[in-house]
This record gives structure tokens, sequence and C-alpha cells, in this order.
């Protein structure tokens, strides 16, 4: 139960993590972000399509990502999120956090993440 | 596609929920990506549809998505990314660089193709450009014009000179032209300054208004005034010369005291006036000293005429055309002295005389031109086929990353985006091939002068500048957008769905492997089509220089050492003729020579004289005839050293002297020409040679035709007398040499030139040469051409048979599944082999066929190059077709086995 329990939380926080990084170099669109998700960790992170929006209007509410509807000629309308400047920083410090908690892991048990 | 939008706020109103518009609006365009994307992997409509709901249903079973959002404000600024047309280029170029690193095969292949292609068409353009097209390196060179004249429309003996008599009616009175010059060239002479060893130079005779014309100044001294030429005509030197500054530098390093100075030209005193820049090159790098010379008047102090012919340029006026210099010299020429019989030597007839003035530049390089053109024709061609290659790969390769562009555009590339991205992958392929090929360039430069012949001309002007360097930027940059654009146009088609759910070893029976295939195999036919001109036209110029090469020529070229020496102006015909004939007969004592002779002409080398005289007809004694003739006087054992085939009569003996009776052999045309049915024992009549009253030669032999130039000029009636009959000492002013051995016969060269020093020790030896590689050196023109276009289509057939080999290799890749259920159903592997089979017959034979077509029609325009052979000769086209054919059959080999090979058990699982 406890192992579930961490793999939960674990899971969440990663997933916010990554979605912020996704987002530091453009501003993406839900789907794109939740099939980045899935390409880029080769699977390894499955993520919950339903678990995704609520975690991106959670990021929205707490000012880390902002989103927009962009309507382009020829297309359908689309929201696309983009990283504020506090969601920028709260990925330099959670991928600080991430890097200890490797280390520390790696200490411990030996494991080490690529 | 289903209303995604209903459906979500459906699915959330059966849950009693109400999100905001914006989420349901957010979810349904994820709902439609979904979708979209399920169909890709190749779900159906309906399983598709199934996906999405299901989907739909997790997303209302987390309230958390359903929380009402405050109201958020739309965008109207597009995302950054499409912000300007240039932005991402960054990201292009890194991208297409990475996908170069992960395939150093096909970037290797495609980097040097493109190299190949652009080096060698870079090399032609910039040597068509220096020889054709850059202007001569005088000022107002456009202004400079050739003069050349024709009597009757026949060229003079020296082909592009004038005569003495229009040149100076046109001298002396002009208004189309600013100033006429003339040179004259002549053997080279030994040079001796003060205490230095004597060297043997390459003179030019000028006249003074040579320098006028050119608009040339002076490094130090002065030009040549009128008063400095020597008016008497007389070729040998004697008063005034200017130096070249490399001359200059070697005999009196380079000091300007060296004006005033006197040098010793073959023993005579010249005396130095002037040394020109070191730019300064005339007619060509050998020259390396001028002196002034004018040409004789027609009508001599003594009551003699005089005619010579020389070559001659002339400065036009500003706003004065070419054509109205040709009117104006014409009708300056029609007022000169009429030379008599020797125009009729000298010309082959003495009609009134025609002038033509020609842009020098045009003139000069008149005999390169037609191959120049056909070579560039030739490049252009080479690399269209090898950007067709690139495009071909580069096709094949947008087969393979359908699923990338696809998901390109999936996430939002628009079709100018991927446009830009496949241009920019191959503007780095047209750069880095470009700048390959620019090294390939300059390489070749370097090795051009060894290259090229040595009588080519304007090799100075070759060079590369920036006119070059654009053109091979723009070669590059065009060859790289065309092949981009071949993807892109097939990315342009991409439909997403098709592209993402298709099977990866599907068989192919639409979509767009099978355009890609089709493009790609009509680039392939093309490929053969362009590799069967090329070398249709490179079988022909090599057969053609293998006929120059074989052509019978009148004597035997083999093992037959050859020389010439200058024999100074004040030693009698006495003395001249014992020199020869001692050093011939020490030579015929030499081991390993068979025969030894002298004369003073020698095919390549010096035509001996031109003579014009009237006698009677032997067939027809009551009629004159005009005889005109090239007169040479040799030794007893010329024709046997030759190998000059003796027709009929005797060969000269060493008791035909001056005490015998005269004497004279002629050639076939010489008698089939003037002297009828019995040409031996006709008299012929005093033909101006020394020998005063004595009328009367008898011919004893006749002698088969020899090629004195070209073969392909037609041979000229000679006439041959025995050297010590002729009489005067300025009959023979240069001798030759030539010495049949039995072996090798360069080795002998030391020794010729030993023993002509140890009876003369003043006279110089010069162009000592085998006499094989006189004809060679003639024939360097054309093998040139010939090595250059074997080796384009040699490259371009290389292209198109891997080329070949890759599409048939991809076709049966392609087709695995397919070839799998024929061997499932009972096909032989010779059946699957036939299916490669055909395929070969269809994309080369239908190359070859196009190919021989436009060869056909093409190579009319080889004429003008060609010897001994066809432009539609049949060897060669089908030499070619089979060589192709050939071709194409080793480059299915590979496939076809593979194909035989393919187990169905593997394919259709």
């Amino acid at each position: 139960m406890a192992s579930t329990l961490l793999e939960r939380e674990l899971k969440r926080g990663s997933a916010e993590v990554l979605i912020l990084a996704l987002l530091e170099q453009r501003q993406r669109h839900g789907y794109e972000i939740g099939r980045l998700i899935d390409e880029r960790s080769d699977g390894a992170i499955t993520f919950h399509v339903a678990s995704l929006y609520p975690t991106l209007y959670r990021l929205e509410d707490k000012g880390l990502i902002e989103g927009r509807w962009v309507e382009r000629s020829g297309q359908r309308r689309r929201r696309y999120y983009r990283l504020t400047a506090a969601g920028r920083k709260v990925l330099a410090s959670q991928r600080n956090i991430w890097d200890q908690f490797f280390a520390a892991l790696n200490r411990v048990a030996r494991i080490r993440h690529a | 596609m289903p209303e995604w939008r209903a459906r979500v706020a459906a699915a959330f109103a059966r849950r009693s929920l109400v999100p905001d518009a914006d989420v349901v609006d957010e979810l349904a365009q994820h709902a439609a990506a979904a979708f979209e994307a399920a169909r890709a992997e190749g779900a159906t409509d309906r399983d598709a549809t199934d996906r999405v709901e299901r989907l739909i249903a997790t997303w209302c079973g987390d309230p958390a998505v359903a929380l009402k959002r405050p109201r958020r404000r739309p965008a109207v600024t597009p995302p950054s990314d499409a912000g300007s047309a240039w932005s991402g280029l960054g990201q292009d170029v890194v991208y297409g660089l990475r996908l170069l690193r992960r395939q150093p095969g096909f970037a290797a292949v495609a980097v040097l193709t493109m190299a190949l292609g652009i080096g060698a068409t870079t090399t032609l353009f910039s040597v068509a450009y220096g020889v054709l097209m850059k202007p001569l390196p005088w000022p107002d060179a456009d202004r400079l014009v050739r003069i050349t004249e024709t009597r009757q429309g026949k060229d003079p003996r020296v082909r592009g000179t004038m005569s003495n008599g229009p040149f100076h009616t046109w001298t002396a009175e002009h208004s189309t032209i600013e100033a006429i010059a003339g040179w004259i060239s002549q053997p080279p002479v030994m040079l001796s300054a003060g205490s230095g060893e004597p060297t043997q130079v390459q003179i030019l005779g000028v006249t003074p208004s040579l320098f006028t014309v050119l608009r040339a100044r002076p490094l130090v001294g002065r030009l040549f005034v009128d008063d400095d030429a020597d008016k008497s005509g007389a070729t040998t030197p004697g008063g005034v010369v200017i130096l070249s500054y490399g001359l200059w530098q070697e005999q009196f390093g380079g000091q300007p005291e060296a004006v005033g100075r006197v040098v010793q030209l073959n023993g005579k005193p010249f005396t130095v006036v002037g040394v020109m820049p070191k730019a300064f090159v005339f007619p060509d790098r050998d020259t390396r000293a001028w002196r002034a010379w004018v040409p004789p008047p027609v009508n001599l102090p003594n009551g003699a005429m005089a005619m010579t012919i020389f070559s001659a340029m002339a400065r036009l006026r500003d706003g004065s055309t070419p054509e109205q210099a040709t009117a104006e010299g014409t009708s300056r020429a029609r007022s000169a002295p009429d030379p008599g019989m020797t125009a009729v030597a000298l010309f082959g007839g003495n009609g009134p005389a025609e002038i033509r003035a020609v842009p020098a530049v045009i003139q000069m390089t008149a005999d390169v031109r037609p191959a120049l053109l056909i070579l560039l024709a030739a490049v252009a061609l080479l690399l269209v086929t090898a950007t067709a290659n690139v495009a071909s790969l580069q096709l094949a390769r947008a087969a393979a990353r359908r699923r990338e562009i696809a998901i390109r555009a999936a996430i939002g590339a628009g079709t100018g985006r991927l446009t830009r991205q496949l241009v920019i992958e191959n503007a780095l392929f047209g750069l880095a091939g470009g700048a390959a090929g620019v090294a390939l360039a300059v390489a070749l430069h370097r090795a051009l002068p060894a290259l090229l012949p040595a009588d080519f001309p304007r090799v100075d002007a070759i060079g590369i500048d920036w006119r070059v360097l654009s053109f091979a930027a723009a070669t590059a940059l065009g060859a790289s957008v065309v092949c981009g654009l071949a993807p892109a146009w097939q990315a342009r088609r991409v439909d997403l769905v098709e592209a993402l759910s298709e099977d990866g070893s599907a068989p192919v029976g639409h979509g767009v492997r099978v355009r890609t295939a089709r493009a790609r195999a009509l680039i392939m036919a093309g490929q053969m089509a362009v590799s069967c001109v090329l070398l249709v036209g490179a079988a022909l110029l090599v057969r053609s220089f293998v006929a120059l090469v074989r052509a019978d020529r009148g004597y035997d070229p083999a093992n037959l050492l050859t020389a010439r020496v200058a024999l100074p102006q004040d030693y009698s015909i006495e003395r001249r003729v014992a020199f020869l004939a001692g050093v011939a007969d020490r030579l015929r004592a030499l081991p390993g020579v068979r025969e030894a002779a002298y004369g003073n002409a020698l095919p390549l080398l010096t035509s001996g004289g031109f003579r014009g005289f009237k006698m009677r007809s032997p067939a027809d004694p009551s009629n004159e005839i005009e005889v005109n003739t090239i007169q040479r006087a040799v030794g007893p054992e010329y024709f046997r050293a030759l190998g000059l085939k003796l027709e009929a009569g005797r060969a000269f003996t060493p008791q035909d002297t001056m005490t015998a009776p005269n004497v004279v052999i002629v050639n076939r045309s010489f008698a089939s020409k003037y002297l009828g049915a019995r040409p031996l024992g006709v008299s012929i009549p005093n033909m101006g040679m020394c020998r005063g009253d004595r009328d009367g030669w008898e011919v004893v032999g006749i002698v088969a035709d020899m090629r004195q130039g070209s073969v392909s000029d037609p041979p000229q009636p000679e006439l041959f007398l025995p050297a010590p009959q002729v009489g005067c000492a300025n009959a023979i002013s240069q001798a030759v040499f030539v010495v049949r051995t039995a072996g090798e016969p360069l080795p002998l060269a030391a020794e010729l030139r030993t023993l002509v020093r140890s009876q003369e020790p003043l006279l110089a030896v010069d162009s000592i040469l085998t006499m094989e590689e006189r004809v060679m050196k003639t024939l360097a023109k054309p093998r040139l051409y010939a090595v250059i276009l074997a080796g384009f289509a040699l490259f371009a057939v290389a292209i198109a048979g891997v080329g070949l080999f890759g599409v048939l290799s991809y076709s049966v890749a392609q087709r695995s599944r397919e070839i799998g259920v024929r061997t499932a159903l009972g096909a032989r592997p010779s059946d699957i082999v036939q299916l490669v089979v055909r395929q070969v017959a269809i994309v080369a034979g239908g190359g070859i066929a196009v190919g021989m077509a436009i060869a056909f029609a093409a190579s009319k325009s080889l004429t003008t190059v060609l010897y001994g052979v066809a432009p539609q000769d049949p060897i060669s086209f089908v030499a070619v077709a089979a060589l192709l054919l050939v071709v194409s059959a080793v480059a299915a080999i590979v496939p076809a086995r593979r194909a035989a090979r393919v187990d169905p058990w593997q394919v259709l699982r």
C-alpha cells in the first residue's frame, strides 16, 4: 500500500515537473503535452490522460503556467500553455530537488537515474 | 469525424456536471487529436470513436476536471514559432545537422556527388569563362581585332595571317582603325649577354606599332619607334630588342642599367632599349624578347617582289565596328601592288585580297570554342545527373521519414515550415558539396597548366575569381533547392492519417511509396538517358582520337628522332650542305641507328618553302598551268629515314650533286594534279631556285603524300630537290635531322647534340623530339577532350548504376510482402527474378532508348571535332547501349537475388 502511495506521489510530482519542463522551450497545447510525455519517457511514465487537464489547471491556478486560446486562420482554435516566470523558478528548484533525491537514492540503493 | 464538443458536453451532463465552456472546448480539441492519432495507428473509424469515448468517460470520472474555471481571455497572437518566416531557422539548421550526423553514409554519398558535380562544373565554367569570355589583358581590349587575309576564299599557307601588301597600304592610310601591327615568329635564338652562358630564347619580331595597338608601356627604357625596324624585311635579327621581365631578371638581375647594353642574338649585336612589365605577355609566355621588325614592301629596291605572311592585329577607332574595319581593310588591300605568282604560292590563288577583322578574343579561341562549349554542355548534364541522384536519395529518405514528417505536421508544422526544413537540410548538402566542389576546382586549377595542351589559348586568363565563386555558389544553391523541393513536394502530399497508419512492411499498391518509387524511377531513367548521351559523346571522341593516332600520315612516326638547327646567315650553301651531310653520316654510324638524314622541312615543325610558277602541262603542251607547291631541299636518305613510301622511280642518291643533272621527286598529289598520266621523266622548268639558267628538273621519283599538319587537312602538292643541287644558301635557312632507330629513339638526343656541337660549336640544336611526340602534341587537344568527356561519362554511369541499384533494392524491399505472397502461391525464384528484370527493362530500357534518341540528335554538334568517325557511328551507339545494359544487369543482380530469396514465412507473419 505504501508503495502505491509513494508511486502516486512520485507520479504526481514528476508529472508537474515534466509539464513545466516541456513548456520551458515553447508553448504547447494539451494533446501535444500528453503525447510528448508519453514519447519522451518511452512509456516509462504512463501518464493517465484523465489527470493531465486537472494537473494543467492546478498548475495554472498556482500561476506556474498560463493558458491562452490561439486562433490561427484555417485551423481550429487551440489552447496553448506557456511557462510563467514563477513557473520557471519552480521548475529550477524542482530540478534541484529531483537531482538531490536521485543522488540520495543512488547513495542508498545504488540506483542510477539515466 | 464526430462532433466532439457536443459529445464531451453530453458526457459531463450525464454526470450532472457542467464544466466551463472553455474546458469543454479544450477537451473537445484533445478528443479530436486523439481520434486522429487512433486512426493513424490503424484503428477503424469505429474503434477510434470508441477509444475516444472511453477517454471522455475517464475525464468525467475526475470532478477536478469539471471545476468551474475562471473565464480566460482569448489570445489573438499566434504562437511565437509562427511569428516570422525566419524564426526557428536556427532550429532547422541544427536539426538538419543532427540528421546528417546520424546518417553519415548517406551524407557522405550526397556531399561527394554534389562536390564532384559542382567541382567539375565550376572548373569547366572557369576555363570557358577565362578563355572565351574574359577580356584580353589590354586596355579597351574589346576594340582589338585580329586581321586576316584570304584570296578567292583561300586561306594563306599559315592560317590566320595577312600579307605585307595590304598591311602597308592600310598602315599608310586608315579611318576605321587607330593602328595596325604585325608580328612574325621565328626559331629560337641563342642569346648571350656579356660573360654569361648563351641561352636559347624564343624571340618575336614585332612592328613598332604593336605596343601602340596594345597600349602597353615599358617598365624600364622605351618602346620601339618606327626607325628601329629593319626595313629590309629579313627575318633574322638586327638592331634593337626589348626584354621580357623574366629575361631581364635572369640576364641583368633586374638592373635598370640593362637598357643600352648590347646582347648577342645568334652572334649578332642587339641593343636593349626597354624592358616590359612582369604582366606583359605577348603572344604567349614562351616569348621572352621582342625585336623591331617590319614586313618588307612588295616591290623591293632591287626590282624583285616580296610577299610575306605574318600575324596582324589592329585597334578599332572608337565607334568603329569589326565589319567596318573589314570593309576598309579589303578596299585598302585591293590598292596594294599585285604580288603576282607569289600570291599563288602563299594563298593557292591570286584573286583579289579579302581582309577580315575579327575581335581578337574570338580569333584566338576559335579552335577551342566548339569543344569547350560541348564540354560545358556535357558538364551541365553531369551536374543535372548528380543533382538528380541526390534528389532521388532524398526522395527515398523522405519516404522513410514520412512518419516523422507526419508527426511534425500533426503538431502544427505547416507546409511552408516542412518545406523549409527539407530545403535547409539540402542547403547543408549544397553548402558542404559546394565547398568541397570549390576545393576540387582549386585543386584542378593547380593541375590545369599541366593538363592543358601547350598550345591551348589563354591559359593565363583561367583562374578562380569572384565570378567563378559566385557561379559555384549559385550552382550549389540551385542544386540544393532542387534536391530539397523534390521531397518537399512529396511531403506536401502526405496524408497524415495514411502516413501514420501505414504499416512499414505492408504491400504497396497505392500511396506515397508508389509515388516516390515512380518519381525515383523517372529520375533513374533520366540518369540513364544522360549517361547514354555522355557515353555516346565520349565514345565518338575516343574513337576519333584513335583514328587520329592511327591515321596514315604518309611517314612512320615510330622510332624516329627529330631535331632542328637554325643555320647562320653567313654560311654558304656548300658549308651548310657539308655540315648537314657530315652530321647525318656520323649519326648513321652510331649503334642503334638505322638511317639518318637531313632536310629543310619536317611535318609538324617546318614546311620548307612555298613556290608558285607556270609550266606547260605535260598532258597538253599547248596549255600553260599554274603550279602552286611546297618545295623542299632534302638529303638523299630523307625518304628512307622518314619511312616515306617511294611509289615509282628512284630516291635521291649521293651522286645527285651540283655537277649532276637536275633531278626532282614529287609527291602523289603533285603528280596527279600537274603531271598527267606519265609523271616520271617530265621536265619541270626552273623553279626559281638559285641555279641560274640551268633549265629543267627531271622528275625521277614519286613518293606518297605526307600530312604536314593536321591529318584532316587535305594533302598538298609537294616537290623535293636534292639539297646539294639547290645552289643558294637561303633555300636552307634552317635544317632538320631525322634519325630512324632500332629501339627507343630519345636516348640518342644527347649524342645528336654532342655531334652537332663537335661540328659547329656555335650552333644550337633545338626542338629535339621523337616524331611520335610531335604527333601526340598535335593530338593533345582531342585527347584532352576525349579524356574529359570520358571521365564525365563514366562518372555519370557510376551514378546511374548505383542509383539503379538503390531504386531496385528499395523496390524489392517494399514489395517483399507481395513477393512472399507470390512465392507462397507457387511462383518459382525465376518468376520472381523476372519481376525485377521487368522493372530494370522498363527503367533502364526506357532511359537508354530516350538517351539514344537524344544522342543521335545531339551528336551532330560534334561533327567539327570528330575525325575519321561519323557522328552517327553505329559502333559507338551499339557499344554504349551494350555497356549500359551490362551496367543495369550488374546493378540488378543483388536486388534480384534478394527478391528470389524472400521467405514467405518471414514477410507474411
